[in-house]
């Protein structure tokens, strides 16, 4: 993470090889357009850092295959600054040398040859530091199989480059190009060794010869006995500026500059040349960055600096925007408006011929086409443009300084407000109430919620409950990755353990996983690159290794997917997360024998139905389409098959924070957005419907899950599948924040609790069962006084259920929940199946927005009965666990008043 | 070694390829494009239309003249043929017969020499005007010509002819709006049409107070001809490259009804089109040969007519025309078909159905955001064509550019665009509510925006 400082944003653009039509790679399926894997491999570029190197900030595709790179840029080049005559001194010669070096050596290190070195993209910065810039051209286009047109500057390639053939294709060959043996780093070395020499002598190299000269004089070198540079020099005349140099210069560029590579020296070695013996004393070592997720001590090393001791004021930096991170301010760049195609299209670069000009004459059967002109703009065009930060830098600059460093309150005194309010701006607060893709939107908005959460996240695992906290209202997607990984409680050092999980040895599964990866989420452009396949399988294998007890089951691809397509960069991270989320909500579902944990879960879903729409349940049982037949893909992915990544993310963002029966409350969130539909359609249409998920609403959804998710008794979704609660440390370090957080398992158990019910037992059942404790909590009868969890509730509202007894009137008079009714189950219901008119059903339909408790003693009864009501189009009906028998240890109960009968 | 590295850097990198010559094309497409888009639009739009009606009046004295020399011909022949062997020998006949196919030709060739000639000069005067009010609006200081170039033309609208034309018939058609796609969603419209097929080329002009005004219609396709989204249709036709029979001079004689400023004559793009065939059909021999001699072990004579066949168009080859003339299109495919289509079980792999898949891949390749599909694959209706095979085709035919549709827009952006299916009319009311009910079977259509009253 590099911040701005004095960057400019760069953008250039070309245009990938388009592929021939219809042809198919090895497995039969389409081939990936070039474009694509080119956006898959410049993610690796974006995690290049280092301080003589331009950052790789964006790729974007354009139509067509155009390709738009955003990098680090600078005005001032190396062409420029030469003609000063700066370098004819051999010590700014050593000090560009030993740069330029640097960063190629750094380059070599990470496995990427340049390729492309030149004048014009040796970059400097405003303190004169070398920058290189467009180094990632040859890693990224596979080394030049995915473009058209040859990367290099040809008075630069180097003998052993020339000496091959450029990437040739052949439009009706089968296989594809690919280069076999790309260039080595030592090629960048000629290049530097031909550009120091040009910058000593001010002179551009053949510059009056044509291309084919200059390729006959590279080639020379090859066969011929003298030395290149000798040669060049005595070519060139130069001779005499050439034995001015000392003689480690001199010995540093013969090193550089002989034409076979075996005798060149690549850039690390070039590194410890006797030439840079003063400059590495003086580079001293720099500091480097903590990750995120390690087990080193972060703060070993920290001083913190007195406030007006040696010169802590000194650099205190007006500009504060420049103080952030190029990826955050490039991203808040986006949201105020900047675009990449306007800008390409302002500066002239987009002079695309119209497409009616274009069309073909002619085409075959086959698709061959005829009388087509290649369009002269999807040449290479290596024109850079500047973008403009000023819309960005206006937008912001009403917001007060201290918005850049907002404090952390003590947990305890932050209680209402959890946004910095700006003077300048108070609508903030207001903002966080417009809906979310709104909010997405914001320039101001984003800019403080991702200042706030950078800071959490360093803070973290200490800050775990503020993030907890923060993340209810919203998380902006350019920190998604981390906060998430906050809240699934990801610790310790990830990255030591994802190493060594053996991910390469073949295993059976590895057959599926490849059939599975390439149908995953292919919309999306990034998880479409080969690159992301390849990290794909490995995830998935790491996680299949890891976990023997589980198998793999198809939906373990699209589970993993939002989870690499967060953190490309980090595979590790995504890794942990996947292996975090697993358990949290899908215990025990990738077992091979899942049938009993899937058909519990289903059952439980099809209660939360009837609990909350009788009516759509009716009418769905009423056409046997039952939740297996459409709901186990949405629960086996926890929805990750049924939407598209950036729905999904926002689902994810609430479904973090619940529990793990909230996803039950989502499917039924579902299911009422269809709701009108389904109750027209038969079994067929439903079948059709489900089989192609409509578009849907997320941001309803969501809230509809909440809703549901809080008006449902927690018991109502016990299930003995669930995860059993493991550490009980981990749930206090976490807020208790009321019902939402906690998971029924997780709390003690006593004898008024669920209990495992059999999975058959539950499958005959139409209503949820809840547990004699909630009916306590609910009904506010004042059982045992430690209530579990505060439940959110307005004082002076009625109690939230209604009791009906459906024993008989002796049993009843007997001993009874206060505030219940009595509606005898046998005398209940006329032979047309409706309720018999009489007093206590009146009570029941006055009160028909309240959670119905039928309370029975042992047998089928009260689960009839519940049933009944639920023909009857009744809601939020429920039976109580166990019957009237549980409540007789408490002491609630009471002799119902007399004057009731 | 070398000539391939300079060719490689000469060819793909701009820095070192010759600098392209702007070809004349371009620089009017591009003038054109930015009048279109400018206050000189209408003056424009009028401009065509004036020289639109005067072609089309050239064509219709043509036709009164052809059809009066016609008629007296007919007569002199019936005359002569009552009297043949009393008044005139046989050879006399046969002279006065040869004598009316001469005049003929000689007047018809007389009358598109002139129309050519009218549509020439039209061309030439019509681009003159178009660049020099372009460099009038370029160089400020001529603002006030321009403005008088532009109001000067602007008055010039001819009066209404006496015959008023009402406005066209209405046609049958329904509108849809669809997702594809299974978790990313793209939206499409889909339009269900019955009409003739030329409805959508004729330039239908009709009467407004007294003045003949342009069709709307013309002005949308005018504006979108050089931008990012055009219109196509396809045409089928039989595989021959003329224009003489059926549809094919139907459509010609549209084409011909005005000048087209922008493209060449109909027979001239013919004639490229050509050139580009012979090209074609030699790919295709040498891709057998390499074929063959993949199997050459297998079949040895296999040496078919080929050579013959060099001039032929394939079924499920198409070819494109474009024009800027046309009411609603500015593209059209003609694609090949044989008598196999007739037949009720085409598959999915017959040629013209893979035709339409390549034909929908140019659309996304080339931004031509609307396309309209004959759904039968026939321009009109047939005895042959009986409900259950109507049903069948449109079954078909929904179903495969369904999956080409997904199959494009897998990779090709997330535009929507909008698909026409024509049906000939003549169709029956019931079949085409009988189609538009499968068209809601078979693509998923939008989430309905259900009003509540609550």
């Amino acid at each position: 993470m590099s911040e701005l400082g004095e960057a400019d944003f760069g953008l250039t653009t070309f245009f990938a090889r388009s592929h021939p039509n219809d042809k198919c790679g090895a497995n039969g399926l389409p081939l990936t357009p070039n474009s694509i894997k080119i956006l898959g491999r410049f993610e690796h570029l974006k995690t290049i850092s280092h301080e003589n190197l331009c950052k790789y900030i964006d790729i974007q595709r354009g139509k067509h295959e155009r390709l738009l790179v955003v990098t680090e840029h600078y005005q001032q080049t190396l062409k420029n600054v030469a003609k000063s005559g700066k370098y004819s001194v051999e010590e700014n010669l050593v000090t560009l040398a030993y740069e330029i070096v640097k960063g190629l050596a750094y380059l070599n290190k990470r496995g990427i040859t340049h390729r492309n070195l030149s004048q014009e993209n040796i970059l400097f910065n405003k303190k004169g530091k070398v920058k290189l810039s467009e180094y990632g051209l040859y890693y990224m286009t596979e080394y030049g199989a995915n473009v058209a047109f040859p990367i290099g500057h040809p008075q630069y390639l180097s003998p052993e480059v020339l000496c091959e053939y450029p990437v040739q294709y052949d439009e009706h060959s089968e296989s594809e190009p690919s280069v076999l043996t790309p260039t080595g780093p030592k090629s960048d070395v000629w290049s530097l060794g031909l550009i120091l020499l040009e910058v000593l002598t001010g002179e551009e190299f053949w510059g009056d010869l044509t291309m084919p000269q200059t390729f006959f004089k590279i080639l020379s070198f090859v066969n011929s006995d003298i030395h290149p540079l000798d040669a060049i020099s005595k070519d060139l005349d130069i001779e005499s500026q050439v034995k001015t140099l000392s003689r480690d210069f001199m010995d540093f560029l013969r090193k550089c500059l002989s034409a076979s590579p075996m005798d060149r020296a690549n850039p690390t070695e070039l590194m410890d040349h006797s030439l840079f013996r003063d400059l590495r004393q003086k580079n001293s070592k720099t500091k480097n960055g903590h990750r995120l997720f390690s087990s080193d001590l972060r703060s070993l090393d920290l001083e913190l600096p007195v406030l007006g001791q040696n010169g802590y004021n000194k650099d205190y930096n007006e500009d504060h925007l420049s103080l952030r991170t190029m990826e955050e301010v490039y991203y808040l760049w986006q949201l105020a408006g900047g675009e990449l195609f306007g800008a390409l299209k302002r500066e002239g670069l987009v002079k695309t011929k119209p497409p009616i000009h274009l069309l073909p004459y002619y085409s075959t059967l086959d698709g061959e086409v005829f009388g087509q002109r290649r369009d002269q703009a999807e040449l290479l065009d290596g024109t850079i443009i500047t973008l403009s930060q000023e819309q960005l830098r206006k937008r912001l600059s009403e917001i007060d300084e201290t918005a850049y460093y907002p404090l952390l309150e003590d947990e305890n005194s932050q209680v209402t407000t959890n946004l910095p309010s700006s003077p300048s701006n108070s609508d903030i607060s207001e903002t966080a109430s417009l809906p979310l893709v709104i909010r997405e939107k914001d320039v101001e908005y984003q800019f403080h919620r991702i200042i706030l959460y950078e800071r959490l996240i360093k803070g973290y695992p200490y800050k775990k409950s503020h993030i907890w906290r923060e993340a209810r209202v919203d998380i902006p997607p350019h920190v998604r990755a981390h906060v998430w990984a906050a809240i699934l409680e990801v610790e310790g050092d990830i990255y030591a353990r994802y190493d060594s999980i053996d991910k390469e040895t073949p295993t059976n599964t590895d057959r599926q996983i490849e059939v599975d990866i390439p149908r995953c989420h292919q919309y999306h452009e990034l998880l479409s690159s080969p690159s992301a396949h390849a990290k794909f399988k490995r995830v998935l294998k790491a996680w299949v290794v890891s976990h023997p007890q589980y198998v793999y089951w198809q939906g373990l691809d699209s589970l993993s997917a939002p989870f690499l397509a967060l953190n490309f960069n980090n595979e590790a991270l995504a890794y942990s997360c996947l292996s975090a989320f697993i358990p949290k909500y899908l215990h025990n579902f990738f077992l091979k024998d899942n049938s009993q944990v899937i058909q519990e879960y289903l059952a439980v879903f099809s209660h939360l139905i009837t609990f909350h729409d009788p009516e759509l349940s009716n009418h769905l049982e009423g056409i046997g389409f039952i939740p297996d037949l459409y709901a186990i893909p949405w629960f086996l992915t926890m929805f990750a098959h049924a939407f598209p990544i950036h729905k999904l993310v926002h689902l994810w963002d609430t479904l973090l924070l619940g529990n793990s029966s909230f996803p039950l409350c989502i499917g039924v969130a579902i299911l009422r957005q269809f709701r009108d539909r389904l109750l027209t359609y038969g079994f067929n249409e439903c079948i059709l419907m489900f089989s192609d998920m409509p578009e849907i609403d997320i941001q309803r959804c969501v809230q509809d899950s909440i809703k549901i998710f809080c008006s449902t008794p927690k018991s109502a979704t016990f299930r003995q599948h669930a995860r059993e609660p493991n550490k009980p440390g981990t749930s206090s370090s976490r807020p208790n924040i009321s019902y939402y957080s906690r998971d029924y398992n997780e709390q003690p158990k006593s004898e008024l609790s669920m209990e495992p019910v059999k999975v058959e037992e539950l499958k005959t059942e139409k209503c949820c069962r809840i547990s004699a404790e909630d009916l306590i909590e609910m009904g506010e009868l004042c059982g045992p006084s430690s209530s579990k969890s505060p439940t959110k509730r307005k004082p002076n509202s009625r109690p939230m259920i209604i009791v009906i007894d459906i024993r008989n009137p002796e049993d009843y008079a007997k001993g009874a929940i206060p505030g219940s009714i009595n509606i005898p189950f046998p005398s209940a219901f006329s032979p047309e199946g409706d309720l018999n008119p009489c007093a206590a059903v009146n009570v029941l339909n006055q009160n028909k927005q309240q959670v119905k408790v039928i309370v029975g003693s042992r047998g089928k009864n009260a689960n009839n009965f519940a049933a009944d009501l639920v023909r009857l189009g009744y809601h939020k009906v429920c039976v109580l666990h166990k019957g009237i028998d549980v409540l007789r240890s408490t002491n609630i109960l009471t002799v119902p008043p007399a004057d009731y009968f | 070694v070398v000539t391939k590295w300079h060719n490689a850097f000469s060819e793909e990198v701009k820095r070192y390829a010759k600098p392209e010559s702007v070809t004349e094309q371009q620089v009017f497409s591009e003038v054109y494009h930015s009048l279109i888009h400018s206050p000189a639009l209408d003056t424009l739009l009028n401009l065509e239309h004036t020289y639109a009606l005067t072609i089309e009046d050239l064509i219709q004295q043509r036709d009164k003249d052809l059809e009066y020399l016609d008629d007296r011909q007919r007569e002199e022949m019936e005359d002569a043929m009552k009297n043949a062997g009393t008044k005139y020998t046989d050879a006399q006949v046969n002279q006065l017969a040869q004598r009316h196919i001469d005049n003929s030709q000689l007047i018809s060739g007389k009358w598109s020499s002139e129309l050519s000639n009218l549509r020439d000069t039209q061309k030439r005067e019509f681009r003159e005007w178009v660049l020099k009010v372009h460099e009038d609006t370029q160089s400020p200081s001529k603002s006030t010509s321009y403005l008088n170039r532009v109001r000067a033309l602007s008055s010039s609208l001819p009066e209404a002819e006496e015959n008023e034309r009402g406005p066209n018939t209405i046609r049958m058609e329904e509108s849809f709006t669809i997702h594809l796609g299974a978790q990313m969603k793209t939206t499409h419209n889909l339009r269900l049409l019955c009409t003739d097929i030329l409805d959508l080329c004729r330039h239908k002009t009709h009467t407004v107070g007294g003045m003949v005004i342009p069709q709307p219609q013309r002005l949308q396709t005018a504006m979108s001809l050089y931008s990012n989204d055009l219109c196509a249709l396809i045409m089928m036709v039989d595989n021959r490259l003329n224009s003489y029979t059926g549809l094919k001079r139907d459509f010609s004689k549209v084409c011909e009804q005005s000048t087209d400023f922008h493209f060449p004559d109909l027979e001239q793009q013919f004639a490229i089109i050509e050139q580009e065939l012979a090209l074609a059909n030699e790919h295709r021999q040498q891709h057998k040969h390499s074929e063959d001699a993949d199997k050459v072990s297998l079949k040895s004579s296999s040496s078919t007519s080929s050579e013959e066949k060099n001039k032929n168009l394939r079924s499920g080859d198409f070819y494109l025309t474009k024009h800027s003339n046309l009411s609603e299109v500015h593209v059209v495919f003609h694609l090949v078909a044989d008598d196999s289509i007739k037949q009720s079980d085409i598959s999915s792999r017959h040629p013209v159905i893979l035709s339409i898949r390549n034909i929908i891949k140019l659309c996304f390749r080339y931004d031509i955001n609307t396309i309209t599909i004959p759904l039968l694959l026939f321009n009109e209706m047939t005895e042959e064509m009986t409900i259950p095979w109507c049903q069948k085709r449109v079954e078909l035919m929904f179903k495969c550019v369904k999956g080409f549709m997904m199959e494009m827009a897998a990779y090709g952006g997330y535009k929507s665009r909008t698909i026409q299916f024509l049906v000939p009319p003549g169709i029956s009311e019931d079949v085409f509510s009988g189609i538009s009910s499968m068209l809601t079977n078979i693509f998923r259509l939008s989430n309905p925006l259900v009003v509540k009253s609550s």
